[in-house]
């Protein structure tokens, strides 16, 4: 197993090593069941994070398909040093990578892409200069009421997928690996090659874009 | 940033830096001072939390996986190995 996280991680990462845990027995018993739950587990984020790499949806789902076989091929030899889905992301940044290169993309997570330049809230919600608390709220968020239960609607969900897909895909990548899939912010950096300190830019630049979202689509539906 | 305070424009962009505690100690006292007397600004974040959680939400929907090709394909790669394993 991975080594423990000096921090609480999200609620959903405990759950989800039980889960991958129990799969690899299975899977290592040649269950094909086990297999299918694992690509259907997997697949969408695999190719999410392969997208920040490669120009299309196409080479990414190339490059997800390539990773499946070489998961296949490799179970057996699988050490367990790191979590099974760490292993497996870790496989799919380095095919990726090479194709990337091999496309001629430049390395996507170099440089932020100018991803520090746009502040997480437009500045015409803050009084200026001049107003009477400069700095402050002028257009404060109004608190989301059971934001939960709204959010199980079919079309809320609609909204929030179009959000994400809607983003950079370097973010659209940290943005899985952190809330979806639940790694932890080092292992982030070091599957992506990217500093810490951009690693939160991107994280939090994704997840203030798709918190403006839902907060339009919850006024809209209030 | 000013030195004795935070504003709310600023602790918009810390959110995140906060929530993992990604910043020096006097820094995240005056975001802890800030916190303490603005509504807004803890309103902001419980729904980048919110936010954070309801993507995480969203990955256990139905229609992530693959198109059935590609999972059969797959399933066929995954027998060949691991029956070819067990006659071996």
């Amino acid at each position: 197993m991975g080594p423990s996280s000096p921090t609480p991680g999200t609620s959903a990462e405990p759950r989800a090593a039980d889960r991958d845990a129990a799969l690899l027995v299975s899977l290592r018993a040649g269950d094909e069941d086990a297999f299918a739950t694992l690509v259907t587990r997997y697949h969408a984020s695999l190719k999410r994070v392969a997208r920040a790499y490669v120009p299309t949806e196409a080479v990414a789902e190339d490059v997800v398909q390539e990773t499946w076989l070489a998961v296949i091929d490799g179970l057996a030899r699988f050490e367990e040093r790191s979590s099974l889905k760490t292993w497996m992301f870790h496989i799919l940044a380095n095919k990726a990578k090479t194709r990337g290169a091999r496309e001629r993309r430049t390395v996507p997570f170099a440089s932020l892409a100018g991803a520090e330049d746009q502040p997480a809230v437009p500045p015409e919600r803050f009084q200026r200069p001049g107003d009477a608390w400069p700095g402050h709220w002028a257009a404060p968020p109004r608190p989301w009421e059971d934001p939960e239960r709204r959010l199980e609607s079919l079309e809320a969900r609609e909204h929030l997928r179009a959000a994400i897909a809607a983003l950079p895909a370097t973010q659209q990548a940290v943005l899985t690996l952190r809330d979806v899939e639940g790694l932890e912010a080092e292992e982030v950096c070091e599957l992506l090659d990217v500093s810490a300190g951009n690693q939160r830019v991107l994280l939090h630049r994704a997840r203030a874009r798709v918190r403006s979202e839902l907060e339009r689509y919850f006024e809209e539906t209030t | 940033m000013s030195a004795d305070e935070i504003v709310c424009r600023e602790f918009a962009e810390l959110a995140t830096d906060y929530l993992e505690r990604a910043m020096p100690d006097e820094t995240l006292e005056l975001v802890e001072e800030h916190l303490a007397m603005c509504d807004w600004c803890r309103d902001y974040l419980a729904q980048i939390e919110t936010t954070a959680r309801a993507v995480g939400a969203e990955a256990d929907a139905p229609d992530t996986a693959p198109p059935a090709a590609t999972l059969q394909e797959l399933l066929d790669a995954f027998r060949a190995r691991a029956g070819g394993g067990a006659s071996r």
